[in-house]
């Protein structure tokens, strides 16, 4: 049977032995087709987001890479090797942040992460020490003697967060990292994830918060219904136009400069009267700015309406429809 | 621990030494969960009141009916045996019975709890292996409920302190009673791999404990119903009845009956055939296995202890009419059996083959990367 995939062959040309890569995979459960003939590659120093509707396939798709479910067709590849054929070797490289925290709340952080290394197998002399530095790395050092049913939702997450990094994994799945976590936190979580990234880990990323995103991926792979729909960079999906919002001291002047240079806009009925438009890339947003300036328009702001990413997340969802 | 880097190397330890190791950190793991809830300390502490609390009514019944006895006029003082081996039988029937009941509880959810708590996920991504979390999970089962059995120790000796029982009836009936909570506790572990709801599995492996406790017994009883079949048997004659006087009870008091006539068919149950669920039931299994006299020269039966019953009981349905039936092929049978032909063993084996067998079917649900799912779990 031919099976016919929506995106070419081969991902891209990419080293196979780079990141972790799906191809064609498929998963179901009883009559529920989850994933089918997924596409995914992450490669290695660069944070890959998993973009998609509740119910897309996301998790699922997380687990096969985690090696936890087995695909019903299709081949994963973790740094060149096979979960199924080279287990133990994989699950060093592979490290996990599941969307459900699991945190086993009557241990302190201090020995979750240390059973967390005795089951990696880490040399026992070393354990000590990297547990100590994994807690300062997350900021839990002072509340690594808690245990850890008092810990916050953030903290919890934190800790989840260094229990994945405990075995210095070359790849790193995150499920809804970001869910729960307050603004600073993210922030924190954003830095986080760039440094990893730029230490040459693969880190994957599936949220909703796609304005995150912007900030933080590299690359974005759209999934929905079970199916790989798009695979771009943040590059491209800027690239592709995106939409502005401006307001001005004099709206009624605004719309008319803007009627004047020939641009479809649209009204926004949001709680402060905007006008919204979609532009082509940086340099239109700059031409446009200069001009409605120079021609006295008492512009009070002028920014993307929506990340990147989003644009490409909402377009898709207007296709569906 | 310095070869701890080379254990790294060899893929999660195939080596004996790593796959021990491994199920020697999931025990860790399980052990400081266990010794901080409340909840244990609390049922510890039930337990160890309860268990004092039957054997002194045992002790002060005992006390009681030797009194209405002294004050009956005419009473002969038996040699005396002191209430030690009463107390220990009653004792060690509340153990075994609240240790069926307890076993399930700290068992059967250990691997569907974890599932539902989202952290058996975050084990099996580890390098452990699923025989590890399995094996790592019962032991800590095991030694959870063990600590009953460790706080019900010191009635059991005051059993033998009050006379009546040795050490190694203590010893033999502890035994036992680890090895019997330790087949409910795989039980347990394994039904709680394969169910995916902690509630649906304790109720399950509850059922499971009635069934080896009562449902053997009504199976035995019901099946023995099926069991009708014929022995070749010639007739017994029974000594006439003689008055208890002094010296007929020296002498021997075997054979009861002579065996006379010729070879008929006669029909009998064949209890031989469905013993073996009576064997099954723990309590046949741990009576069984402790050693009591020989008492095929006694006359006497007075003093025959619980134990002593439940087990002759037991090897009479498995010795069936060949062994039992008066005159079977034209034989006296002896009216006690000789401890020379114990049941446990086979009873142990059956209850260990399903505990096996559910272990087993446990391992495989607890495979990773899973092919197969339980209706309706997710795996995270």
């Amino acid at each position: 049977m031919a099976m016919i995939s929506e995106l070419p062959d081969g991902v891209d040309g990419r080293e196979p032995g780079d990141g972790i890569t799906a191809r064609a995979v498929s998963r179901s459960f009883g009559a529920v087709h989850a994933v089918e003939h997924m596409d995914f590659h992450a490669p290695a120093g660069q944070v890959t987001a998993l973009i998609g509707p509740n119910g897309a396939g996301k998790t699922t798709l997380l687990l096969m890479l985690a090696s936890l479910l087995a695909p019903d067709e299709g081949s994963i590849s973790v740094g060149g090797l096979d979960p199924v054929r080279h287990r133990a070797e994989v699950r060093s490289r592979l490290g996990w942040m599941p969307d459900t925290l699991g945190v086993w709340e009557s241990l302190t952080a201090r020995e979750i992460l240390t059973q967390m290394s005795r089951f990696y197998r880490l040399p026992a002399q070393g354990i000590g020490r990297r547990v100590a530095e994994l807690l300062e790395r997350v900021r839990l050092d002072e509340l690594a003697d808690q245990p850890a049913r008092v810990l916050s939702r953030g903290q919890q997450q934190r800790l989840s967060l260094a229990r994945a990094l405990i075995h210095d994994p070359s790849v790193l799945l995150l499920d809804e990292p970001a869910s729960g976590l307050d603004p600073g936190s993210r922030v924190e979580l954003r830095l986080m994830l760039r440094q990893l990234a730029a230490e040459g880990k693969a880190v994957v990323v599936s949220s909703h918060v796609l304005s995150e995103l912007d900030e933080i991926a590299d690359g974005a792979v759209f999934v929905n219904k079970g199916r790989t729909v798009r695979q771009q960079t943040t590059e491209q999906a800027a690239a592709a136009g995106r939409r502005y919002a401006v307001t001005a001291s004099d709206m009624a002047a605004l719309a008319a400069k803007l009627a004047g240079l020939g641009v479809a806009f649209r009204h926004e009925d949001g709680r402060r009267p905007a006008i919204s438009l979609v532009l082509g890339g940086d340099s239109d947003a700059e031409r446009l700015l200069r001009d409605l300036v120079l021609a006295g328009v008492g512009v009070t702001s002028f920014a993307p309406a929506t990340g990147a990413l989003e644009e490409t997340y909402m377009s898709l969802e207007g296709e569906r429809q | 621990m310095s070869h701890a880097t080379k254990d790294r190397q060899d893929t999660g330890g195939r080596t004996r030494g790593g796959y021990l190791a491994g199920i020697r950190d999931v025990v860790v793991l399980e052990l400081k969960q266990r010794l901080r809830s409340r909840g244990w300390y609390i049922m510890l502490a039930i337990w160890f009141a309860l268990t004092g609390l039957v054997t002194w009514l045992t002790w002060a019944s005992w006390n009681a009916s030797q009194a209405v006895q002294r004050d009956y006029p005419g009473y002969v003082a038996p040699p005396e045996t002191g209430p030690g081996s009463m107390i220990f039988e009653v004792v060690l029937a509340f153990v075994l019975l609240f240790a069926l009941l307890v076993a399930p509880a700290l068992s059967a959810n250990a691997v569907n709890g974890d599932r539902a708590g989202g952290t058996l996920a975050i084990l099996q991504v580890t390098l452990l292996q699923p025989g590890q979390i399995l094996w790592g999970k019962f032991f800590a089962a095991w030694v959870a409920a063990l600590a009953f059995l460790a706080a019900s120790t010191p009635f059991l000796v005051i059993g033998v302190a009050l006379g009546g029982m040795t050490p190694g009836h203590v010893l033999v009936a502890l035994l036992m009673l680890a090895v019997e909570v330790g087949v409910v506790c795989a039980i347990g572990v394994g039904i709680s791999a394969l169910a995916g709801r902690p509630l649906f599995s304790i109720v399950v492996t509850y059922l499971a404990v009635a069934g080896l406790a009562v449902g053997t017994l009504i199976a035995f009883g019901l099946g023995t119903g099926l069991t009708h079949g014929t022995v070749m048997a010639n007739q017994a004659e029974y000594r006439t009845y003689e008055p208890l006087r002094e010296e007929s009870q020296q002498g021997p008091i075997e054979p009861e009956y002579t065996c006379t006539g010729p070879l008929q068919e006669q029909s009998a149950m064949r209890t031989e055939r469905v013993a073996w669920l009576l064997a099954m039931n723990p309590y046949v299994v741990v009576a069984d296995a402790i050693p009591y006299k020989d008492r095929s020269q006694e006359r006497n039966y007075s003093s025959v202890g619980a134990i002593e019953t439940i087990s002759q009981g037991a090897r009479y349905a498995m010795a069936g009419p060949e062994g039992t039936f008066p005159c079977a092929n034209g034989e006296v049978k002896p009216r006690y059996l000789a401890q020379s032909t114990p049941l446990w063993p086979l009873g142990l084996g059956l209850q260990l083959l399903v505990a096996a067998l559910l272990m087993w079917l446990g391992w495989r649900a607890l495979r990773t990367p899973a092919r197969r799912l339980a209706r309706g779990t997710r795996i995270a």
